[in-house]
């Protein structure tokens, strides 16, 4: 069974609350000094999901990141977890991408990879969050795409997937070759055994141009981008605690209800 | 006169003799090197070098019985009885040689003033070897300490009831066979109690043809009963009179606190999870071990109530070696059961602290915790199985190089250094001496509050230094203590990397696992740096008059070794000396000290890892120990005991009573004021 | 683009009638639209969307496309996909919401994909920006420490997903008057690859701590295992999962795997609620990443309050139970 999961490095969302800075006219996020990126959460757990059905049904794990020469660390970290191979996609063209464009260029990728039965993407990325890419990534593949994965099964032909919503679970069948997002109820990512640490240590990860990929430089135009951000703010967070009173102990916990209520 | 010279049913004495030996002999030593061909399944390992050293060492602790002597404590004289039991049988042994070559017709006589005074030594001897021995049946049958409890299966049981009764018979028949040989033969002069007895025999009126028949045949009786102790010796599961003289002399030279790095050859299984995989050092410890529990009640971990037993895995890794033994020989690769799982439980793999207080008590040097880290790395290296919060630790660890998941949402490493006026090293910086702070010294708010004393403390006493700040990663003990080498490794090289980078010549440390790791096991990785605890360097300043403590400290203050500064590199006096320069420090020792100190629970990577549900907790029993000695304050040198005693503090809700205090932080507040207004 | 007017809510039936976000989207399209000065219009889809029609009227849609096929009255991605984007494609919404739910999480991306347009996912608000008529969207990036506004300077539709109550739900004019507009052409069987076999629904307790909206973490001052029952009660009303504090685990009142904290679990809900929690800073490391935290502690000087947002002193015992007894109240309203 041959699996290509998409993985992002990010900046680490561990960080001080204080330490959050962006920079409002870049509309971007600096990083704190010091501080290494790390593998988006939910790509860590689809390279998981891939190395399971790899347990069971054997087959090649490919991964690739779009990034910086340091996606390099994530594709060392896919194959310690079991991956076999993997490419970092790095070109001044690819920054700033939006959904639509970050789809494209891995789109363009997995044609040059070739043969898959199946692609893993995380849900969501764990810095900008918005859960896209895959759906989009699918649809420009033109294969059946199923989102939220908790589990995944494969039998002949067909994928079995277990899905989150919010009262439970559903169970899909899709056929392969298609794409599943996963989600971090799949469960925690193992943590890379002794022999495949030193093979990931050792590995040399190819890096891959725009011209590598055949990627046409009209689709990555920011010109043509389907959203822009056009500002990025930090909203201002209380640090006063408003205690919240009543004349009982019941009262103010309706106090607190009505609150609390708002919130979620 | 002598037994052996007489024909029995037309057959020579002699040959009796001697053909009994042969065979005894020949059985035993079938046996023994059936016993070595089962240490040669396991894996080679230099233990030949020096050789002098440790011969010299062997037999001086062996003769002296320092290795039995070492364990008595007020409680605890078994030393003294086993010492009296191997001399004792000691003087019997060449007893036998010299009077079986005597008597077994090799033609040795021996005037009978010499043999009546050695007898007499024997006499005596073998008074203290009763006494011995029934003390210890009392000890093991009646009183059972906590050492000796243990489930013994009905084999272990014979074997000890066994050996108690042959050595009494084997005593009694040295005097029954004394008296008859003097009553008979009327020799003279004859032995103290010797002659006592055989003055009783002939005064009975027993005819002398009697007494030499008698004699005659209790002689057999002796020598067919030291026989067949020989035979059984090494049949029997009660293997350390043979092998524990080796066992100490194939005893770990190098750094205590060391483990070694996994072989560079190895690239499928790591760690053991069969026989075959342990060197043959490890398989002879097995033979070694003397059944006397010391460790067992040495170990935090069982004493709390946990299921680990370093006595049990060690025998009950030699039942399996023992068992499987002839299958492994035989060529099958795989024993019938698991090692890991059937004969050790994964449960008490984890449960160990690595406090090294097994290591310590043990009588024969048994390496109880290197084995049990072998077996950690095959679990965590091979294996993959691991407890949950171990593994969120080593994720952590890979991505950001600390094991403290979650805290960088409150602080980052480099953080503590805010507002203080420290020198951090930044890209082609270089630096004599640099302090070394410490995953939890960095990050943890209370220990941050220890190094930003440490580093007053430093700049008071004038010291030039410098820190790496954020460039600064987990030294890498924890990962190592886990199990999980490679990781370790990774970040041994990039930290020797960084300090050769910056030049750095000496490194001082607040935290002992990063002092262990950096001085006794980074020199395996090409780490060549003198690195020192901060209590040493602190009792330097003070000695050579840079720090003055003149602030009184009114107050009784207990101190607890941490376990890596102390049992593991004999760091005592240091912090001692710190404290009592104190004016009104009144340091009290708790009963369980220095070499003794119970460990505080953090080790072994046991900050992470939880402790075994519904156990006592280790953290809060020597709590307990602090607070019989009356003191106000714990002070330690460590920052997981100070987390751990913070933890335990405020679960017993007894913070008006006992405060944490980590030394560096006594020190600072000890300091002249004059000397403090420099500082940061 | 020129050509695309109007605003489209992609609806969403629930028992038998509208969802609640649905009626939420359609008062925001109302408003937008308003303010665009064209047209609002909903679609509804399922064996159900012709008799609900009417009702979305009175909401504020001008127009309501209504797909009655059987075929679309659970959720099927395909389905749904093919329906909608054909809708989009005759009716050329120049935007177009969905309410950032179990359907809209999964639909959104793929229309986005299908008809071409720019979407914004999870938006908590929305707005027509003056200048240039485009819609901004303003969504939480970053785990909620920032917040992006996003616009679709020239694909079409510009769509969005709207966190469900963020916006108010429509008032509801019955006297409205609007067009009921069939949707033409049914599903395509051979365009369904993907085929939901089973739903199941699950208790609350499966919600995983790492992932829950709303924690309940309880501390020592809990005092006993058997009083985790109270914290319970207060997550299974929020939809949450129950967390603690190291020595409420270490205690045995609970699993060690709830533990929350600098060495337990890292979480990061939209709510966090710790009830008789001291805050000692080894815990709040564990949940400083959520986005409003209340505490409840007797002890007023309590760390905690130091970093929660609101709080209340006093007994959690007293407190606990009034809490989520009103609370329910409060959500089935």
């Amino acid at each position: 069974m041959n699996t290509i999961v998409c993985v992002k490095q990010v900046l680490d969302p561990e960080i001080p609350p204080a330490k959050f800075k962006i920079d409002p006219t870049a509309k971007q996020v600096i990083p704190p000094p010091g501080v290494p990126p790390v593998i988006s959460v939910y790509d860590e757990r689809a390279i998981e999901a891939a190395c399971r059905l790899k347990d069971k049904h054997k087959g090649k794990i490919t991964a690739i990141s779009m990034g910086t020469e340091k996606a390099a660390d994530v594709i060392k970290h896919a194959i310690a977890m079991g991956a076999d191979d993997g490419f970092v996609l790095q070109d001044a063209a690819f920054e700033n991408l939006d959904s639509f464009g970050t789809a494209y260029v891995l789109g363009k990728a997995i044609g040059k990879i070739g043969e898959y039965d199946l692609v893993l993407c995380g849900r969501q990325a764990a810095d900008w969050g918005a859960g896209e890419v895959g759906s989009i990534l699918a649809e420009m593949l033109g294969i059946p795409v199923v989102t939220l994965a908790a589990d995944i099964q494969a039998a002949d032909n067909t994928l079995k997937v277990k899905r989150i919503v919010s009262d439970g679970f559903e169970v899909l069948e899709a056929p392969m070759p298609c794409l599943v997002t996963v989600s971090g109820e799949i469960g925690l990512p193992r943590l890379p055994a002794g022999p495949r640490m030193m093979m990931a240590r050792k590995k040399v990860v190819s890096v891959w141009k725009a011209s590598d990929i055949g990627a046409d430089s009209a689709k990555l135009d920011k010109a043509n981008a389907h959203t822009e951000v056009t500002a990025l703010t930090v909203p201002t967070r209380k640090t006063e605690c408003e205690i919240i009173t009543g004349s009982t102990p019941t009262e103010a916990a309706a106090n607190l209800a009505a609150k609390i209520n708002v919130l979620i | 006169m002598s037994p052996v010279s007489a024909t029995y049913w037309g057959l020579p004495g002699y040959i009796i003799f001697w053909v009994l030996f042969a065979i005894a002999f020949g059985v035993f030593l079938r046996r023994s090197y059936f016993l070595y061909r089962l240490l040669r399944l396991g894996k080679p390992e230099r233990r030949s070098d020096r050789i002098g050293q440790r011969a010299i060492f062997m037999l001086s602790v062996v003769s002296s019985q320092w290795c039995a002597l070492k364990t008595v404590g007020f409680t605890d004289l078994a030393g003294l009885g086993h010492a009296l039991m191997f001399w004792g049988f000691g003087f019997f042994l060449i007893g036998y040689v010299i009077i079986f070559g005597v008597d077994g017709g090799l033609g040795l006589s021996l005037p009978p003033a010499f043999e009546a005074l050695y007898r007499s030594i024997l006499d005596i001897a073998a008074l203290f070897v009763i006494a011995a021995v029934i003390v210890a049946a009392i000890k093991r049958y009646i009183v059972k300490p906590k050492r000796l409890e243990r489930e013994e299966s009905p084999k272990e049981k014979i074997i000890m009831a066994l050996l108690f009764t042959t050595m009494i018979v084997l005593m009694a028949l040295h005097y029954g066979t004394e008296a008859l040989k003097y009553s008979a033969y009327n020799i003279s002069p004859s032995p103290i109690i010797g002659g006592l007895l055989a003055n009783s025999l002939t005064s009975a009126g027993i005819s002398p043809a009697t007494l030499s028949a008698t004699y005659t045949a209790f002689w057999w009786i002796n020598y067919v009963l030291l026989l067949g102790a020989l035979v059984y010796a090494p049949h029997s599961a009660h293997l350390h009179p043979l092998f524990s003289p080796a066992n100490i002399f194939f005893r770990p030279l190098g750094p205590k606190g060391a483990l070694e790095p996994v072989s560079a050859e190895e690239t499928e299984n790591f760690g053991v999870s069969k026989l075959q995989d342990f060197t043959w050092k490890q398989l002879l410890d097995l033979y070694s071990c003397t059944w006397c529990g010391r460790c067992h009640a040495a170990c935090p971990a069982q004493l709390s109530g946990k299921s680990l037993s370093p006595r049990e895995i060690i025998l009950n890794l030699k039942d399996h070696l023992l068992e499987e033994g002839p299958r492994l020989l035989k060529g099958k690769a795989e024993a019938s059961s698991k090692l890991i799982g059937d004969v050790v439980a994964e449960d008490a793999l984890w449960a160990c602290t690595t406090c090294g207080a097994c290591i310590d008590a043990c009588a024969v040097k048994v390496e109880h915790v290197r084995r049990i880290m072998d077996l950690r790395r095959n679990l965590v290296l091979t294996q993959n199985k691991m407890p949950e919060t171990a593994q969120l630790m080593l994720r952590n660890m890979q991505s950001r190089g600390h094991p403290w998941a979650g805290i960088q949402s409150l602080r980052l490493r480099g953080d503590w250094t805010d507002g203080l006026d420290v020198k951090v090293l930044a890209d082609g910086d270089t630096a004599d001496t640099l302090f070394w702070v410490g995953c939890t010294g960095a990050l943890v708010e209370r220990n941050v509050k220890a190094t930003i004393s440490m580093t007053r403390v430093l700049k008071a006493a004038g010291v030039d230094f410098a820190v790496l700040g954020e460039a600064e990663t987990c030294c890498g003990d924890p990962a190592r203590r886990v199990g999980y080498e490679f990781q370790f490794q990774m970040m041994a090289e990039q930290n020797i990397e960084t300090f050769k980078s910056h030049n750095i010549k000496e490194i001082v440390t607040s935290c002992p696992h990063c002092y262990n790791t950096l001085k006794n096991e980074y020199p395996q990785y090409g780490g060549d740096f003198k690195v020192v605890h901060y209590t040493q360097f602190i009792g330097n300043l003070i000695a050579q008059g840079k720090l003055k403590l003149a602030n009184g400290l009114n107050a009784k203050l207990t101190y607890h070794d941490p376990c890596y500064l102390g049992r593991y590199n004999g760091v005592y006096q240091e912090p001692r000396q710190i404290l009592q320069s104190i004016p009104q420090a009144n340091l009290v020792e708790m009963a369980r000290t220095r070499d003794k100190a119970f460990c505080c629970g953090g080790g072994g990577g046991h900050m992470w890892i939880e402790e075994q549900s519904g156990t006592t907790k280790i953290n809060q029993m020597r709590l307990d120990d602090a607070l019989k000695t009356g003191a106000e304050q714990v002070v330690t040198a460590c920052p997981y005991c100070l987390q751990m005693f913070e933890e335990g503090i405020e679960h017993k809700n007894i913070k008006d009573s006992l405060k944490a205090k980590d030394l560096a932080e006594i020190v600072e507040a000890a300091m002249q004021p004059s000397e403090s207004k420099g500082a940061a | 683009m020129d050509n695309h007017k109007g605003v489209l809510i992609c609806g969403e039936i629930t028992d038998g009638k509208l969802a609640p976000v649905t009626i939420e989207l359609i008062g925001l399209g109302r408003k937008l639209a308003d303010e665009l000065g064209e047209q609002s219009s909903a679609l509804l889809m399922g064996s159900k969307a012709s008799g609900l029609a009417q009702e979305a009227i009175a909401y504020g849609a001008d127009n309501v496309f209504v797909a009655d096929d059987s075929l679309l009255d659970q959720y099927n991605p395909d389905a749904y996909t093919q329906i909608v984007a054909g809708v989009c494609q005759k009716a050329l919404p120049s935007i177009m919401l969905l309410g950032h739910t179990d359907i809209g999480m999964d639909l959104a991306p793929r229309l986005n994909a299908r008809v071409g347009g720019g979407v914004a996912m999870d938006c908590i608000a929305l707005a027509i920006d003056p200048a240039t008529k485009l819609l901004a969207s303003t969504r939480p990036v970053f785990g909620g420490n920032a917040h992006a506004t996003m616009v679709s300077k020239s694909a079409r539709p510009q769509m969005a997903t709207i966190r469900p109550k963020t916006v108010p739900p429509a008032a509801r004019d019955a006297s409205r008057q609007g067009q009921v507009i069939p949707v033409e052409g049914k599903v395509d069987p051979a365009a369904i690859k993907v085929k939901v076999v089973e739903r199941i629904k699950e208790q609350v307790e499966g919600v995983k701590l790492e992932d829950a909206e709303v924690v309940v973490s309880g501390g020592r001052g809990i005092g006993g295992a058997q009083n985790f029952a109270m914290l319970r009660d207060l997550a299974s009303v929020l939809g949450g999962a129950v967390g603690a504090s190291r020595p409420a685990c270490d205690e045995g009142w609970v699993p060690a795997r709830l533990q929350v904290g600098q060495s337990g679990k890292v979480v990061s809900p939209k709510l966090y609620i710790a009830v008789a929690i001291s805050g000692a800073m080894a815990h709040i490391a564990g949940c400083l990443g959520s986005k409003a935290i209340v505490a409840i502690n007797k002890d007023k000087d309590a760390n905690i309050f130091s970093v929660a947002h609101f709080g209340v002193v006093g007994d959690y015992k007293q407190i606990l139970p009034a809490l989520t007894a009103k609370l329910k109240e409060l959500k089935s309203a």
